[in-house]
């Protein structure tokens, strides 16, 4: 397995590879979803920044 | 993967680095004249410098998701060979009483699950990663999760996979996934496997319906089958590297997973006891105030109120500021019990859940790395209020060794001698012999006089039942 530095904790073969899968996947959407921001951005619509607070009040309910 | 020691009968090797505090290289925890440190070993040393300075530490401590500390100036932990590794001493604020994932209800597993992903989000927003997922890093403090291990967060390099994915899916999604899904109860095996449940014996136990929720059947079905078949296989680095927006999008799924698990209490043992007991008003208040009268009197710091149902009368302790632990059988009680906490945002009460006649025992490497529950021990206060006929009765327990327990347990007892003429305890006797000749309040009396002296008796108006406070001797 290739990190820098080694983790102290053994990640596993299987979970890095399906971890690949996955994030592989949905950062597809994660992107797509940034690059939404920009495309609104074009036609003025104003993205609306999630904040910290906003993730602290999210949390809170 | 650490913990927090709360009293001076804690496992602890000769330099009083606490026994579970062994496997990280960061550092480690240790108790010196009663007070709890950690020690942050030099090769931490970037990685603790970009958590204070980054702001990560500030905004996670204001949202009460990380524990505060101070840095003070004490000699490290060991000797001269491991005080050249030692780079800070830091103090943590103490938590007032550790618990572990089986003892939490289903609510407080998925607040500590969300809590994990919602500090992981913030580190990557500044260049770090946690380390380790692990449940019992998460401790219940003013009501809220919050991660205790300080040096849990590593220097996140674009690229790099999530390494506490497989921990996090071990230890919170399965068992969650579980509860929702199959069986509340099966958290109870997060006591068997101190490492989070192998996902195969998850994904076997889960429905098989669970194959159509994508974050169960990615996160956990698929996880399983690729553990065992790349078991041991070297990944080589062409295998892939995963960009900051993937990572996101595998820690927003997690969420969305997580989030989608619920799980509502109904239909258990005492969901609706105090409507079904023989209890009058009169005798809910006059209880109540007694409580109260007494928790005032004896100013107790820690409380554990035993069979505590959902709280109520641990509310009634905790009006003096006493921190209350207060434990249950029955998960949904605990889950009513955390519900209501987090609804009223209570700082000082912690909803448990655990099995007086088979409470949780020392587990983990030599034994010594999650504490029993005893051994969490003793409070100044302890609450046995409509408890003692489960224990005598159900269980068998003689009243003797009952009284043996409880000294053992708390300096006062608050405790409620329930009747044979009792209708719960006519109910506990109707198909079973009565093997019971000294369930008298004399017998109940002279048993307990062994170990405690009787400071109050007092009868509980329109009941049957008498109230007594009881000192230790």
């Amino acid at each position: 397995m290739h990190f820098a530095p080694l983790p102290y904790l053994d990640p596993g073969s299987g979970s890095f590879l399906i971890q690949l899968l996955i994030a592989t996947l949905l950062g597809l959407g994660v992107a797509i979803r940034a690059s939404w921001g920009t495309i609104s951005k074009w036609f003025g619509v104003k993205p609306k920044a999630k904040t910290d607070e906003e993730d602290d009040e999210a949390e809170s309910k | 993967m650490t913990k927090q020691n709360q009293n001076s009968g804690q496992a602890q090797q000769s330099s009083g680095q606490l026994s579970a505090s062994f496997r990280d290289p960061s550092g480690f925890l240790f108790s010196r004249g009663g007070v709890l440190y950690r020690q942050v070993n030099r090769k931490y040393e970037q990685e603790y410098a970009r958590l204070m300075e980054s702001g990560l530490y500030e905004k996670l401590v204001k949202a009460g998701l990380l524990i505060p500390h101070v840095e003070v100036d004490q000699e490290p932990a060991t000797s001269d060979s491991a005080g050249a590794v030692a780079h800070k001493i830091i103090q943590p604020e103490r938590v007032p009483f550790i618990s572990y994932p089986y003892e939490w209800s289903f609510g407080q597993l998925k607040d500590a699950a969300l809590a994990t992903l919602s500090i992981q989000r913030r580190a990557l927003k500044v260049g770090m990663s946690l380390k380790d997922a692990s449940a019992y890093n998460i401790q219940f403090v003013r009501g809220k999760p919050t991660l205790i291990d300080t040096l849990s967060f590593e220097i996140y390099k674009e690229g790099q996979p999530w390494v506490a994915y497989r921990q996090f899916c071990q230890h919170f999604l399965a068992p969650l996934a579980l509860m929702s899904l199959r069986d509340v109860r099966l958290n109870q095996l997060l006591r068997v496997y101190i490492d989070g449940l192998p996902l195969d014996l998850a994904s076997d136990l889960l429905p098989s319906k669970t194959r159509f929720n994508f974050g169960l059947l990615t996160n956990i079905h698929l996880h399983a089958g690729a553990q065992k078949k790349y078991s041991g296989a070297e990944v080589k680095s062409r295998a892939g590297t995963m960009s900051r927006q993937a990572i996101i999008g595998l820690i927003d799924g997690l969420d969305s997973a997580v989030r989608k698990l619920t799980w509502n209490p109904g239909g258990t043992e005492w969901g609706n006891y105090y409507d079904i007991t023989n209890y009058s008003d009169a005798a809910f208040e006059h209880k109540k105030q007694l409580v109260r009268e007494w928790s005032a009197r004896m100013k107790p710091t820690l409380v554990w109120d035993l069979g505590a149902n959902n709280g109520v009368f641990s509310r009634v302790a905790g009006e003096v500021g006493a921190y209350v632990v207060s434990s249950d059988i029955d998960p949904a009680a605990v889950e009513q019990n955390y519900r209501q906490i987090k609804e009223e945002k209570t700082e000082n009460l912690l909803p448990l859940l655990l099995d007086l006649t088979n409470p949780s025992p020392s587990i983990g490497w030599a034994n010594e790395e999650r504490d029993s529950f005893g051994g969490r021990g003793p409070a100044d206060m302890v609450l046995a209020l409509a408890l003692i006929h489960h224990l005598a009765i159900s269980n068998n327990v003689p009243l003797p060794q009952l009284a043996d327990f409880f000294a053992k347990t708390g300096k006062w007892l608050v405790i409620e001698f329930v009747p044979k003429a009792d209708t719960q305890v006519q109910k506990l006797l109707v198909s079973r012999e009565d093997i019971f000749p000294t369930y008298t309040r004399d017998g109940f009396e002279a048993a307990f006089k062994q170990r405690f002296k009787i400071c109050e008796a007092v009868n509980v108006r329109e009941a049957e039942r008498v109230l007594y406070l009881m000192e230790s001797l």
